[in-house]
């Protein structure tokens, strides 16, 4: 273990400490002789690179990254993406070459001692053009990075009326606070990394499995981390060059993303088209729907590209009972960063696509959408021909119009938009935890880490009412796969369900031992004994749940939108806690208004970023946030501790009723996040 | 990013900073506040060896009027400008650009001088020199030289600044009777750059007709604009809608906008349409006012 420092108190969470600024994040981290990575980045969207002097590049670490973490997926051997680019760029921002110093200063001016001379290619950079160009791989036949078919062709119906509209969601950056980051240090045969990540389990197995380490020789640990939304989920290129730095040079390697690497080369979400077809009859009923989706995967399918289409495809129904459904999509490969998870990852998409067409039909028929939305729901569970079982819909739309006083604001405002949706939370594989008890305190240990949802709080409570120990005896700890032999990662609106039922499992199992050692249960004799409990948490099923927004809006002379009111209905299963719970709305509908009026990453035809600073990629300000107004619903789930989904319902349920909105205050069919103010005036 | 290294030197008197900047002369840079050059060394867009940071420069931060002018230190920091009860009360035009600059961070740092000399046609105190006719003080070796606010600017990021020389005041001219000024600005989100904005300074003639117009735009051209021919269609007439609506079509068909980030030329043609057509009456009005 390289010298740092932290003591062990210090690695606990307890999240008074980021209010008082003495939370430990990657780049607190100072080792004796550490060295600062500076990457050097492709200036070009596609080049061919015909010379490259300098630094550490391809052809000392001539490796393709590993896939591994939250959606990962996998393409033809030739759109993995290499760790440096080799022989050819594919996107501005790629890493080309690497260099070291033992500071930030001194390794940016390194970058100038590294020569690379390119030959520029012409970039495919929108999904058109990756349908009707040569491919960008050599090896390909073309930009098809993967396809899938979700549902039964049909023959179209003879319906009354048939509708159609192409839909989009602009790529959009994941924006945390913090950046990537990592310290690599490479100490007695064994690679140390602490890292600002959701799943210390994916960045040491993509590392073990992208550098050819033994498992047992790579050890992660994570370091707080200040906000992730996804794109913390995997390995990236950086991480395993600075890996193999420290193995190269024998020193701790440091690198910290800055804010404009981010916007570049961190892999973004979204960026999803949906041509949708739907069949009604003559009173509005829908009898089925055709879908054809394309993913702007980005260069390589070292992202989340392949995995979203089949992923999408499958919500695409809603939380409607449409009998017949068939959807066909593409992952597409351009020469951008790839894709990857932002909040929601693919459920906002299917929820747009399908949500928009829900409005469309309603002003079709003349109806309210609410009504529409009933007159398609079944009050009984459904289960969608692609594959997707949602309880029974129309009950909670019923309250949940209630609720939201939704037909009163209809009637006082223009500009009001409702939603409706399921959240399918991400349960795969499940999740682990460790619990052990020592010196009569409880020391907790998980696979899926936090990254600022707090999850000692809701830990601490369930061990409370499961075992009576005081919440000040529990201590949760930083991740750690020394300590967890497996784990999974915090992502997909699953730490609630998976960590808890995790938790509660070990605590039913050492309340039988003390149960078995003592006659009976006491929090005393459990703490009085040493135990030491680890359980992986398998989870088949998926628990999903519904939710509903409100949002209602006043458009000004120059396009820009006032949002008014952004309520929620959401149902979170039991609330571990109400005010956790509410901060997750809260930040997650100021992300689903940031998507629809003001987030989006821009490239120009050449495939350069155009929004290359935070300001620029649209990051909501306080002044674009109304009050919220939430109002949850605590139908338990089937789980001993009753919790249900949450994280990404605000990102899946806002964008689409504030699009409503502002389509009912402008009077303007909207089909693409995010709303420009010029696509809203004359 | 960090910045590339560089010598730094933060002179207290005018001569110092001159003497530095002749003997260094295209790799020094002068800094005052820092706001804009700053990012562009950190981003090593920019990069220079010698830094001669010009803050602490006696005698250059004062607001005042002598003779017939106002006269601003260029290291008056836009904050300074904002709290100030004399451009407050009198130089309404210029107070409504200063508070619309960026964020309370940035104005408390930037410059009056930094704004005008950097060149940016997106900065907003270029656009009220134009139109209230300004004249800058320009500091170099041999001496002081005074040039008209037009000539200043000459393309993006480019000014007539001659080696050597630096900007030094800013001297506006003490608004007359039936005068009225404002500033329009339209922007994406708070702190933000404009998608366009708009001066307008009028004198007004006793019978209440446009004695002279002063009509400066910002954002809408490669550098700071004067509506030139909006200014003559407007000058010997009173402002009625019609004609507000008519300079404001002559504006936009004098700007020369471009497709970017903030919008579409087309789009920021009708915004400047819309704001420019808002500030000729509003500052018609408040010429009115006596």
């Amino acid at each position: 273990m390289p010298t740092i420092n932290w003591n062990d108190r210090e690695l606990e969470y307890d999240s008074s400490r980021f209010v008082k600024g003495t939370g430990h994040f990657v780049d607190d981290i100072k080792i004796q002789g550490m060295l600062f990575m500076t990457v050097l980045r492709s200036p070009y969207a596609r080049a061919r690179i015909i010379s490259l002097k300098g630094g550490i590049s391809s052809k000392d670490l001539g490796a393709k990254i590993a896939s591994v973490g939250e959606g990962a997926s996998e393409g033809e051997a030739s759109s993995v993406e290499p760790i440096f680019a080799s022989g050819f760029v594919n996107y501005v921002g790629q890493p080309v070459a690497a260099v070291f110093a033992e500071d930030r200063y001194k390794s940016e001016d390194l970058l100038d001692s590294v020569e690379v001379d390119y030959e520029p290619l012409k970039p495919v950079v929108t999904i058109d053009e990756a349908l009707s160009s040569p491919p960008i791989h050599k090896g390909m036949k073309s930009n098809i990075l993967s396809e899938a078919v979700k549902g039964q062709d049909f023959s179209d119906p003879s319906s009354p009326i048939v509708l159609e509209d192409t839909l989009e969601n602009n790529r959009i950056s994941t924006n945390p606070i913090e950046p990537r980051g990592l310290v690599a240090s490479f100490e007695g045969g064994v690679l140390n990394v602490w890292a600002s990540t959701q799943a210390v389990h994916s960045v040491k197995n993509g590392l073990a499995e992208t550098l050819g380490l033994s498992k047992d020789k790579v050890r992660v640990m994570q370091a707080d981390t200040g906000g992730a939304f996804g794109s913390k989920g995997g390995i990236y290129p950086e991480y395993a060059i600075a890996s193999f730095a420290s193995m190269k040079y024998g020193k701790p390697v440091k690198w910290i993303e800055t804010r404009r690497e981010h916007l570049t080369s961190t892999n973004p979400g979204r960026g999803v088209r949906g041509k949708m077809k739907i069949f009604s009859e003559k009173n509005g009923k829908i009898t089925g729907m055709k879908g054809e989706i394309m993913v702007d995967a980005g260069a390589y399918g070292s992202g989340s590209g392949g995995f979203s289409v089949p992923f999408i495809e499958s919500m695409m129904t809603g939380a409607y009972a449409i009998e017949k459904a068939f959807v066909t999509g593409k992952a597409l490969l351009t020469n951008k960063v790839p894709q990857g998870p932002y909040r929601g990852a693919g459920r906002p998409e299917a929820s747009f696509f399908i949500e928009r067409m829900l409005d469309l039909l309603a002003d079709e028929m003349k109806m309210d959408p609410a009504d529409v939305r009933l007159l398609n729901m079944s009050d009984k569970p459904f289960n969608s021909p692609l594959g997707m079982k949602i309880d029974a819909a129309r009950p909670f739309f019923e309250t949940a119009v209630r609720e939201l006083e939704y037909r009163r604001e209809a009637k006082l405002a223009k500009g009001v938009g409702l939603s409706f949706f399921v959240l399918v939370p991400g349960t795969y594989t499940g999740e682990s935890a460790r619990m052990i008890v020592k010196d009569g305190k409880i020391g907790v240990w998980l696979g899926g880490n936090s990254h600022g949802q707090g999850h000692e709080t809701f830990i601490r409570k369930l061990i409370n009412e499961e075992l009576d120990v005081s919440k000040e005896l529990v201590t949760v700890y930083r991740g750690d796969t020394s300590v967890t032999k497996d784990g999974e990662g915090a992502w997909g609106s699953r730490s609630a369900i998976l960590i808890g039922a995790a938790i509660v499992a070990i605590c039913k199992k050492l309340r039988t031992e003390v149960e078995k050692e003592f006659g009976s249960y006491s929090s005393e004799s459990l703490l009085s004994r040493d135990h030491d409990e680890y359980v992986f948490d398998e989870k088949p099923f998926s628990l999903t749940s519904f939710g509903a927004n409100l949002a209602t809006v006043e458009i000004g002379r120059f396009g820009n939108v006032r949002v008014k009111k952004c309520n929620a209905y959401y149902d979170v299963g039991r609330a571990l806690n109400r005010e956790m719970v509410l901060g997750q709305i809260h930040g997650g509908m100021a992300q689903g208004i940031g998507q629809t009026l003001h987030e989006g990453l821009f490239y120009s035809e050449d495939g350069q970023l155009i929004t290359s600073s935070i300001s620029d990629a649209g990051v909501p300000l306080a002044e674009d946030l109304p009050n919220f107004g939430v109002k949850i619903a605590e139908n338990r789930s089937s789980l001993p501790h009753g919790a249900k989904g949450l994280g990404e319902a605000p990102t899946i349920g806002v964008p689409t009723a504030l699009i409503r909105a502002v389509e009912k205050a402008s009077g303007k069919r909207l089909r693409k996040t995010p709303v420009m103010p010029e696509d809203l005036i004359e | 990013m960090h910045p590339s290294s560089f010598e730094y030197f933060a002179p207290t008197k005018m001569k110092e900073a001159l003497e530095l900047l002749s003997k260094y002369g295209e790799e020094a840079k002068i800094m005052a506040g820092g706001q804009s050059l700053i990012p562009l060394l950190k981003l090593r867009i920019a990069a220079y060896s010698y830094i001669i940071d010009i803050s602490r420069v006696e005698g250059l931060n004062k607001i005042r009027e002598t003779g017939d002018f106002l006269e601003i230190g260029a290291l008056t920091t836009v904050n300074e400008l904002e709290e100030n009860e004399l451009v407050k009360e009198k130089y309404r035009i210029l107070h409504e650009a200063a508070v619309q600059i960026a964020d309370p961070l940035v104005r408390n740092r930037g410059t009056v001088g930094g704004n005008i000399s950097h060149g940016d046609p997106s900065n907003d105190l270029p656009a009220v020199a134009i139109a209230t006719k300004a004249k800058l003080e320009i500091v170099g070796k041999k001496g002081k030289r005074l040039v008209d606010a037009d000539s200043f600017i000459t393309d993006s990021f480019t000014t007539s600044l001659e080696e050597g020389e630096i900007l030094g005041k800013i001297l506006l001219p003490i608004p007359k009777v039936s005068s009225g000024g404002c500033y329009i600005k339209q922007k994406k989100s708070a702190g933000d750059f404009s998608v366009a904005a708009v001066a307008v300074n009028l004198v007004l003639a006793e019978d209440e007709t446009i004695k002279s117009a002063g009509i400066g735009l910002t954002s809408v051209a490669p550098k700071p604009t004067r509506a030139n021919k909006a200014e003559r269609y407007i000058e010997g007439k009173k402002i009625y809608d019609s004609v507000a609506r008519e300079a404001a079509r002559i504006i936009v068909s004098e700007a020369e906008p471009s497709t970017d980030f903030y919008g579409s030329a087309d789009y920021k043609r009708k915004v400047l349409g819309r704001i420019a057509e808002e500030a000729i009456n509003l500052a018609f009005e408040r010429g009115l006012v006596r």
